[in-house]
């Protein structure tokens, strides 16, 4: 329509509106092309050459062998290590929604009507921006058997008798990268829900009050479906982080100890970048993209379908 | 909304800062401590505060160095980001044959994370000759869906007639785009400047891959490599981390509001 | 936003505002910092050796350890004058210890020495003090 309205202003002066358009339409791709190039040489082409690779035997020096399925057989049938990866991966997805949750109590703190909010937001926050690898160095201490602030309070609160290994257990070393994962997704979780709580009308709010609805009532009737969007936002964010926090585990753990801090990351860059195994890694490769693809689909369907909806035009 | 109490929620909210603050100051004080760190109990206060193993990481790693390929690659990032996001968000907000195709293509980048192209970005990178370069480390994050997406809301956001009125006004596009979209725009450059530059400064993975040099390795590579060297009794190493955050920190701290912006903003519009 | 654009095109609001003003005290301070350094850096390291009494010990042995990897080894040595002072003209490291022995009078403890640069020159507050013949 706006188009419209220009259009005879600028043609009278360009003479041939053929000539305008295909000029305005080469500005235009040549302004994508240098974008698109990116995208496409670091994005979509790795992708599909992941595919082509899951399918051949391959490695350096040699040429390219087509096997089929190979691959995934070995990984399917073969590989403790692929499951054992793949399970502390959805352990790491299935526990997003704690860092979520606990976001939310805060995002509902912080929008309250008091003095130094700002300051509070600041601070909770400040953990986003940081190194991942010097925030993994600082768990790592605050995690130490021996000196640890952890363990430390622990023993002091009289919690636990005798210090817990936690990076050196096979129970608590998934955990505590966990928690440190939370840790220092937690600003940007709050930061998100703050948002849309603020985007929440306040005249919902009151007219829920004056119908005489409890502040409960209130919480899960009005705010909590408002929010969805933005909770599903944090979910897909917070587990496309965690899912590949490959630097968290690299400095924490190593992926140790065994394998039970392996994800399925990690394993991809050991088996590419240590065993030099090419053609297996871009097969895991696939697999975890697919399951990255069936998470977040779920999500959105839970999440009412249209959440994140794509912004057309 | 009712009156309700405050100090609950002051004392909730003070609580969570302690627990966000004390890693740092934990790592700080560890980093100063002229004692032994291994013992036990550690101490709350440091002991005996040196600042001295912040001179041995300067001189134990080449942390000049250090420092400066990360400036470099994050200075070419930002640089190359800014120039292609804003070309890039400028375009999407014209109307031209196959957008809808051409949005759908950045959206569904923004699915696949970088981890999932690791093995042919390398592949890619190592057939460019581009390994161990500045170029090679740089050029995956040129562009970010998320950027784009900020500048092209903040191009939408300049009132059509400004634009009509500077095409009546006989204004080439080059010209438009210069004089009246970018200066309104500068909100969301800071934004992309600050994003892309955090992103591409706490980058630890693709130097990982990407270098092999120990001249060519980034800030966060250094800090890992830092780990294994020196497993000590010193807080050196919490000394590294404490020289490694600070400009993260810093940065942050001047520009907070961009930085907020940028997230909630690029992050909302899908 | 945008009046805020508009009311100051004046190189004064440039320099007040926060990202260039940050910038350029650091750089500031980090070039005071190397000039401080390059005028103090030629690597002396002087004191006094006195003995057990508190007398200046003339001709004692003084002997500089340098910290190499993981330990320390003797990069030079000297002997103290006739009031006892020493001085190390070439110390090239930012951790150093330094001893004084003379047979007959004693020995001292090894200093350690802390720098905040390599080679600054840094003169012992306390002396070293030789105690029990050795």
């Amino acid at each position: 329509m706006t188009v419209a309205i220009s259009e005879p202003a600028v043609t009278r002066r360009a003479g041939f509106m053929g000539r305008k358009s295909t000029r305005q339409a080469v500005l235009i791709w040549a302004f994508l092309a240098p974008s698109l190039l990116i995208f496409l040489l670091y994005r979509i082409l790795p992708l599909g050459w992941n595919v082509l690779l899951s399918f051949e035997a391959w490695s350096p020096m040699k040429p390219a062998v087509f096997v089929g399925w190979d691959n995934y057989e070995e990984m399917l049938f073969d590989d403790p290590v692929f499951w054992q990866a793949l399970w502390n991966t959805l352990f790491i997805i299935g526990s997003a929604p704690i860092g979520i949750v606990i976001a939310l109590g805060l995002a509902l703190l912080v929008n309250a009507d008091i003095k130094g909010r700002d300051t509070y937001r600041t601070i909770i926050f400040l953990s986003y921006p940081l190194m991942t690898v010097a925030v993994a160095i600082i768990w790592r201490w605050m995690f130490d058997e021996r000196v640890g602030l952890i363990n430390y309070i622990a023993r002091v609160w009289h919690l636990v008798e005798t210090p817990i290994p936690f990076l050196n257990s096979f129970t608590w070393a998934l955990p505590s990268v966990i928690a440190a994962n939370i840790w220092q997704m937690l600003g940007f979780y709050m930061i998100i829900i703050l948002t849309g709580l603020q985007n929440i009308p306040g005249t919902l709010y009151e007219a829920a009050e004056i119908d005489g609805a409890k502040p409960i009532h209130r919480f899960f009737r009005i705010t909590l479906p408002l929010l969805r969007p933005s909770i599903f936002l944090c979910f897909v964010i917070g587990m496309l982080n965690s899912v590949t926090s490959f630097d968290l585990v690299y400095v924490m753990t190593g992926g140790g100890p065994g394998r039970a801090t392996e994800i399925l990351v990690t394993y991809i860059y050991k088996l590419g970048f240590t065993q030099t195994r090419f053609d297996y890694a871009a097969a895991v490769t696939v697999v975890f993209f697919i399951l990255l693809l069936v998470v977040t689909w779920t999500a959105n369907r839970l999440s009412g379908g249209d959440a994140g909806a794509v912004e057309r035009g | 909304m009712k009156r309700y109490p405050r100090w609950p929620i002051h004392l909730a909210l003070l609580a969570v800062s302690f627990v966000m603050l004390v890693p740092f100051y934990w790592v700080l004080k560890t980093s100063v401590s002229g004692e032994n760190i291994f013992s036990y109990p550690p101490s709350i206060i440091p002991q005996n505060p040196i600042p001295y193993y912040y001179v041995d990481v300067w001189y134990a790693i080449p942390f000049a160095r250090f420092f400066f390929n990360s400036v470099v690659v994050s200075a070419m990032t930002v640089v190359a980001n800014v120039v292609l996001n804003a070309m890039a968000g400028y375009a999407l907000t014209r109307h031209f044959h196959g957008k809808t195709l051409v949005m759908m293509l950045f959206l569904s980048c923004m699915m696949i994370p970088f981890q999932a192209t690791i093995i042919p970005a390398y592949l890619i990178t190592a057939k460019l000759n581009l390994l161990d370069t500045y170029l090679g480390l740089a050029l995956p994050m040129f562009s970010t869906i998320i950027c784009i997406f900020v500048f092209k809301a903040s191009f939408d956001a300049v009132p059509r007639s400004l634009i009509d009125a500077a095409k009546i006004d006989g204004l080439s596009e080059w010209k438009i785009i210069w004089k009246v979209m970018m200066p309104l725009a500068k909100s969301a450059m800071a934004t992309n400047v600050i994003l892309s530059f955090i992103w591409s400064w706490n980058n630890f993975m693709w130097p990982l891959i990407s270098t092999r040099s120990p001249t060519m390795q980034t800030l966060p590579l250094g800090l890992a490599r830092f780990l294994s060297y020196q497993e000590d009794t010193t807080g050196a190493l919490y000394a590294f981390c404490i020289m490694v955050l600070a400009p993260g920190l810093l940065l942050f701290l001047l520009a907070q509001k961009e930085f907020v912006q940028g997230l909630t903003s690029g992050a909302t519009k899908g | 936003m945008i009046d805020d654009d508009f009311r100051r095109p004046d190189w004064k609001g440039w320099l007040l505002n926060r990202f260039v003003l940050v910038p350029l005290t650091l750089v500031v301070i980090a070039l005071g910092w190397n000039a401080f350094v390059m005028t103090h850096n030629h690597g002396i390291v002087a004191g006094r050796v006195l003995d057990a009494s508190g007398a200046p010990v003339e001709g004692a042995d003084v002997q500089l350890w340098v910290f190499n990897f993981a330990t320390f080894s003797v990069k030079a040595s000297t002997t103290t004058k006739p009031d006892g002072t020493f001085q190390f003209d070439n110390n090239p490291s930012h951790n150093i210890q330094v001893s004084a022995e003379k047979p007959g009078v004693g020995r001292s403890a090894r200093i350690s020495v802390r720098l905040y640069f390599q080679s600054e020159d840094f003169y012992l507050k306390e002396p070293l003090r030789l105690t029990n013949g050795a």
